[in-house]
């Protein structure tokens, strides 16, 4: 019975090692690759640059004059913060209001969202296009900010989940109290709803972090791109920048996760479980 | 109980109202294409603005003239010269390709626009960009027919000038002196004319290349991405075939030609030669690592366009740098070391690169020819400062501008009196141009149409040796399939611009 | 119905301000001098009536001429941009449409008052019964501006694209030139034209057995890596996840981009193939095929798996483990376990979520556009054999500027995807389930 253990133990290590060798490589190869010496791709031996140096990082902040860095980070973290600030508002309103309140568009409204959510986004990208021109918003970085938080409302169904699985008992008894809608919501639900709202904003944070089509799109300027688009637009010969403002870019993000991976698997599942 | 719907409602109207209101005053008049002032006059360069309120120019450059600095010095020389004529330029500040066509309409694109003729062109037909009176400008009489065809637009029976050419570009050869065979002028240069043959015909550079490649299998003496239309465009346009064919003098998309003439012979050499290479040709790897591996040895020679010339330049000096020489004996050294040439001028007739370059008689030649391009300032249709963008664009093409330019980038100028002064390279290909060994992009939106079909079959066929090598049937084996090859690339792009057209 | 129903009791309604409120939106409730909500009607009224003046007017007339001037940017002559139009169009519907609504809200306020008799003094103020609906109607005014957003940056681009597939826009008829409705031309094309007919078909095979087989091996290889986690011998559980949530984190863009690296021709991949005396594999190249549509499946599942793992983890989680000791004393295996107990736990819980995998991986934009973008193949027409439909749609609409056929595609794939995803979600456990809603 106990090599049997010790042959499931084995089984299962080996199993996790190279899972993780798989999940690792690229990323480790990014990271390599950010501390190249010549810059280029192709002076790597396999995994491992020929010569490590920081210059990669250094002229990425440094060397502004064609490619700003520092002002597309600064731009993409307006951008990042407020449609997460913005959208986790909506998000969390709509999919609370869907989930606690029995009306009439209720059905309607959940089954639109998903047959909208089914369309090729980028085929409206034209008419998004146009209604900025329209309404003279190019150029403009918290346009951004409102489609985005404006979109984000389509993606409730996870929040709904979690506000499903919150017992209708507590709602009763407060609003059996005389306490208005609104501070049921308030006073109630939001206390309740940490780990969702963590979940949320993180969601909502790390899309216009990372998207490229949008800002591409509307973004003209070259002082208001945001990473994703500016790093898109390097030149193929710069790699080891290009490693190096990925690495710099990904590891926010990393670092959030890392912190906040208890609420991410709360959230993640309250989409799906139910009591 | 709905009554109280009604305020939501009403603010939720209000709101679009109001927006929809903005963006009437934000976006000019409903559903027009304004261009601001209107002038239907003739350009003339008599502008003469307010020095206190200068109109500003956006001007969209290239990104190799901004990163080396030419573009700050012309702005800054063209604002000093017309400080008193009420102008300034700036950099438009946007990526070099953005498009025209959907900007600038809306007034977000830029005043004047330096691009590549099949990129410029592609607008001419929508009219994005103006026709310009070009027998005024200071670089005309000095600028070959060769050039301004590039730009040449007919429409209704009218000749119209799109575009003001600055410089040319074609593939060059790229190479380090010190790689060359120490024996060369005893083995390799059999005519005596003192240039090596491998680099007067593709006999002897397949020759070579074999030679250094049997020696060291990591080392090869030709390397270029074989699917990369442009850069290997000699195989693909040297044997009487072409890309659009005419009609009465006009460019005509119904006739793709890449199958006409001996083509197949061609793509036999491009098959062969892909041989003497590594996998590196299939795809883009040869395009993006020909800077290192140049510097390193491992390639001896590699396909490029001029602009390229810095970041060759800089990876043979960080080289040199590794090797603990200093910085100013790197670049030094690397300047001396680092040539470019012309592609070799002999192509064999029958494609078969492997014969003896002596058993060729001279009618068993054709003469290389290479895909180019003119590069050149556009004014856009959208400007609100015609004039003042034809006074930039005179300036840009000035002879001053221009020698600045082809001494900061190392570009060959379309201009001749620059061209003489600026050595053997511009020189050279300024002829080359002048006669006939550059086959220029058509200038006519078709032409994107054709890159990804070419791309397609060119790497398929350059896998060709590969596949052998690991033991898999070849797929194009003989002439009859090569053929094929061709007559797909031609259909693929017919289908591509006609089939959805019209 | 509702609609002409309630008009109709209105306009024969005994009361004048009824009657009122039905000619002239808003006058029925100054007549019950409730100010500010009779003032709120009307100026909507008036500024709905000086949009129109202003612009609405000739906005619908352009929506269906679609413009008569050309431009011509040469002269600088302001001419008519059709697809400007045909949006500004859009917008003035939905206008009249909220217009409608107002209207209709007005008619329903002003019987309401006339039921209660809740009007003049007896009126409650406006602020107070302001705060009563934000009460009684809490999820109105939640619901308000994620509607109005969705409305106008989603709904809006949907239905001009649904608009721009009956039109020939896009080809060479790109603006300055006029744009016009063709009614079902494009739609014609698209299944008529020969090459474009087959490889719709062939991209249809290829792009339902990618969303399949890709949605089951990342919800699977998520199962598989949570369980793997899960087992009590495995200690250190932080450390072993962070390894997935690693590759969570890093942006998809990047991600896609370095693997097109790691497998072409130069990549570190093919340097250990060629160092140890292999030739180099064309992993993504032209005849690549299977391989491309493998490394397609496999770096898709390296990036979804990590969502999928924390999901499996969350669930199995909230999985009662006292099932596994009743079965382990029934004498049930792991394997038995597994699927008699978990599987059928875990697959229950996640049909919804199941449901948008599979519509996110059936228009997985990414993976295929940045691993293998720019090959067009014999035998398709502007794609590759391992395009998906919304890659084509890219290289159609964007690529090659063909709009209205693009627009085409994309709404009979829409009808598609939309039917057979709707009607796996109505018969679904998570949707029923809110049929017995509190």
């Amino acid at each position: 019975m106990k090599w049997k253990k010790t042959l499931d133990w084995l089984g299962a290590h080996l199993a996790l090692l190279i899972v993780c060798f798989l999940f690792f490589f690229p990323v480790l190869w990014l990271v390599l690759a950010s501390f190249s010496a010549t810059g280029s791709i192709y002076d790597l031996k396999g995994f491992f640059p020929g010569s490590f140096s920081l210059s990669g990082y250094k002229t990425l902040f440094g060397d502004t004059t064609m490619y700003d860095y520092p002002n597309w980070l600064k731009n993409t973290l307006f951008v990042a913060v407020g449609s997460s600030i913005l959208g986790t508002v909506l998000v969390i309103l709509t999919a609370y209001t869907i989930s606690r309140f029995q009306f009439k568009a209720r059905r309607t409204l959940m089954k639109s969202t998903l047959v909208l959510s089914m369309f090729p986004s980028f085929m409206g990208m034209t008419a998004v296009y146009l209604l900025m021109v329209n309404f003279g918003l190019i150029n403009r970085l918290w346009a951004l900010v409102l489609i985005y938080a404006s979109g984000a409302p389509m993606g409730y169904l996870v929040q709904k989940g979690y506000f499903d699985s919150i017992s209708a008992s507590v709602f009763e008894a407060a609003r059996l109290d005389g306490a208005s809608s609104f501070r049921v919501f308030r006073s109630i639900a939001m206390p309740l709803s940490k780990p969702i709202i963590v979940y949320t904003a993180l969601t909502q944070f790390a899309w216009p972090w990372s998207d490229f089509i949008l800002p591409n799109l509307l973004l003209k300027n070259k002082d208001k791109w945001t990473v994703a688009v500016g790093l898109m637009h390097l030149d193929e010969t710069q790699f080891t920048r290009f490693a190096a403002g990925s690495i710099f870019i990904a590891v926010p993000i990393v670092i959030l996760y890392f912190c906040l991976s208890g609420f991410l698997v709360t959230g993640v599942t309250a989409g799906a479980a139910k009591e | 109980m709905r009554k109280r719907t009604s305020f939501l409602i009403l603010a939720l109207i209000l709101a679009l109202l109001l927006s929809a209101c903005g963006g009437e005053t934000g976006a000019g008049s409903g559903g027009t294409t304004g261009t601001g002032p209107s002038d239907t006059g003739p350009a003339d360069t008599g502008f003469q603005g307010d020095p206190n309120n200068p109109v500003i120019l956006h001007v969209l450059e290239n990104d190799t003239a901004k990163a080396e600095g030419y573009l700050e010095a012309l702005l800054t020389a063209f604002n000093e010269a017309y400080k008193d004529r009420g102008i300034q330029a700036v950099d438009a500040n946007m990526d070099e390709f953005t498009d025209l066509a959907t900007n600038g309409p809306y007034g977000y694109g830029p005043d004047v626009l330096y691009q590549a003729n099949d990129q410029l062109m592609r607008y001419a037909e929508d009219r994005h960009i103006l026709p310009i009176d070009v027998e005024k400008l200071d670089c005309y009489a000095s600028t070959p027919e060769a050039a301004w065809d590039a730009f040449h637009m007919t429409l209704d029976g009218t000749q119209y000038t799109m575009g003001v050419p600055v410089n040319v570009q074609e593939p060059m050869l790229f190479y380090r002196e010190d790689q060359m065979p120490s024996d060369w002028q005893t083995r390799w240069d059999r005519d005596g004319n003192g240039t090596a043959d491998f680099f007067e015909n593709w006999c002897d550079l397949y020759a070579l290349s074999r030679e250094i490649h049997d020696a060291d299998p990591n080392k090869f003496g030709f390397m270029v991405s074989m699917n990369n239309l442009y850069l290997a465009s000699p195989f693909m346009l040297s044997f009487g075939n072409y890309i659009f064919g005419e009609k009465d003098g006009v460019l005509d998309d119904t006739d793709i030609g890449f199958s006409k003439g001996q083509a197949v012979n061609g793509l036999w050499a491009l098959r062969q030669f892909a041989e003497q290479m590594n996998e590196g040709c299939i795809d883009d790897t040869v395009t993006l690592n020909r800077y290192e591996k140049l510097a390193d040895g491992s390639y001896f020679t590699a396909i490029s366009t001029p602009d390229t010339y810095s970041l060759f330049l800089g990876n043979l000096t960080n080289r040199y740098k590794q090797d603990g020489l200093s910085e100013e004996e790197a670049a030094k050294k690397a300047v001396e070391n680092l040539k470019m040439v012309e592609l070799p001028g002999k192509m064999p007739l029958n494609g078969d690169l492997s014969q003896d370059s002596a058993s060729i008689a001279e009618d068993g030649w054709t003469t290389t020819v290479v895909m180019g391009g003119v590069n050149g300032y556009g004014i856009s249709s959208y400007t609100k400062y015609r004039e003042a963008c034809l006074e930039f664009v005179n300036f840009a093409t000035s002879f001053d501008m221009i020698k600045l330019r082809a001494d900061t980038l190392g570009i060959a100028p379309t201009r001749s009196d620059v061209a003489a002064q600026c050595g053997d390279t511009a020189d050279i290909i300024f002829n080359s141009l002048s006669s006939g060994r550059i086959y220029l992009m058509p200038s006519i939106k078709a032409v994107n149409q054709i890159w990804v079909p070419c791309q397609t079959v060119m790497g398929d066929v350059a896998k060709d040796p590969f596949r052998v090598k690991q033991g898999e049937a070849a797929k194009y084996p003989g002439t009859a399939e090569l053929q094929a090859a061709l007559e797909t690339i031609d259909r693929n792009i017919y289908d591509a611009i006609h089939t959805l057209a019209g | 119905m509702e609609h002409s129903l309630l008009f109709l009791t209105a306009v024969k309604s005994p009361s004048k301000r009824v009657r009122a409120s039905a000619a002239l939106m808003g006058l029925g409730q100054l007549m019950a001098r409730q100010w500010v909500k009779g003032l709120a009607y009307l100026g909507a009224l008036a500024a709905f009536i000086a949009y129109m003046a202003a612009t609405g007017v000739r906005d619908i007339a352009g929506f269906f001429t679609l413009g008569t001037v050309e431009a011509d940017p040469w002269l600088g002559t302001a001419g008519d941009d059709s697809i400007i139009m045909l949006l500004r169009g859009l917008l003035t519907f939905v206008l009249i449409l909220g217009l409608v609504l107002l209207y209709r809200s007005n008619l329903r306020d002003i019987l309401e008052t006339e039921r209660t008799g809740a009007y003049g003094e007896r009126a409650p103020g406006f602020v107070l019964s302001m705060r009563s609906f934000l009460n009684n109607k809490f999820y109105v005014v939640a619901l308000a501006i994620p509607v109005a957003g969705v409305l106008v940056f989603n709904v809006i681009p949907i239905v001009f694209m649904i608009l721009i597939s009956f039109t020939n826009y896009g080809g060479d008829i790109v603006p300055p030139k006029l744009v016009d409705w063709t009614g079902f031309e494009s739609f014609r094309r698209v299944l008529s034209l020969s090459g474009i007919k087959e490889t719709f078909f062939r991209i249809l095979g290829w792009n339902l057995i990618w969303a399949v087989l890709s949605t089951a091996v990342n919800y699977f290889g998520g199962l598989a890596l949570a369980l793997l986690l899960n087992k009590k011998c495995v200690k250190f559980k932080r450390f072993w996840r962070m390894f997935p949530i690693l590759a969570y984190a890093v942006p998809g863009f990047i991600t896609l981009l370095a693997f097109k690296f790691l497998f072409s021709y130069g990549g570190p991949i093919n340097h250990y193939i060629t160092a140890a005396g292999h030739s180099a594999v064309g992993f993504l190249d032209i005849d690549a095929g299977m391989k491309a549509r493998i490394i397609g499946i496999f770096v898709n599942a390296w990036i979804s798996i990590p969502t999928s793992m924390l999901l499996a983890t969350g669930i199995l989680s909230n999985l009662n483990p006292n099932l596994y000791e009743a079965a382990s004393i029934d004498g049930a295996g792991p394997w038995q376990q597994f699927r008699q107990i978990t599987l059928p736990f875990v697959v229950f819980s996640t049909t919804p979520v199941l449901i948008t995998n599979f519509i996110g991986n059936f228009n997985n934009f990414g993976i295929f556009y940045f691993l293998r973008g720019g090959l067009y193949m014999d035998g398709y027409f502007l794609a590759s054999d391992t395009d998906l439909l919304i890659n084509w749609l890219y290289n159609l609409s964007i690529d090659n500027n063909y709009y209205s056929i693009g627009a085409a595609v994309s709404l009979i794939i829409f009808l598609i995807t939309s039917a057979v995803s709707l009607s796996v979600y109505v018969r679904s456990n998570a949707y029923r389930r809110e049929d017995s809603f509190r």
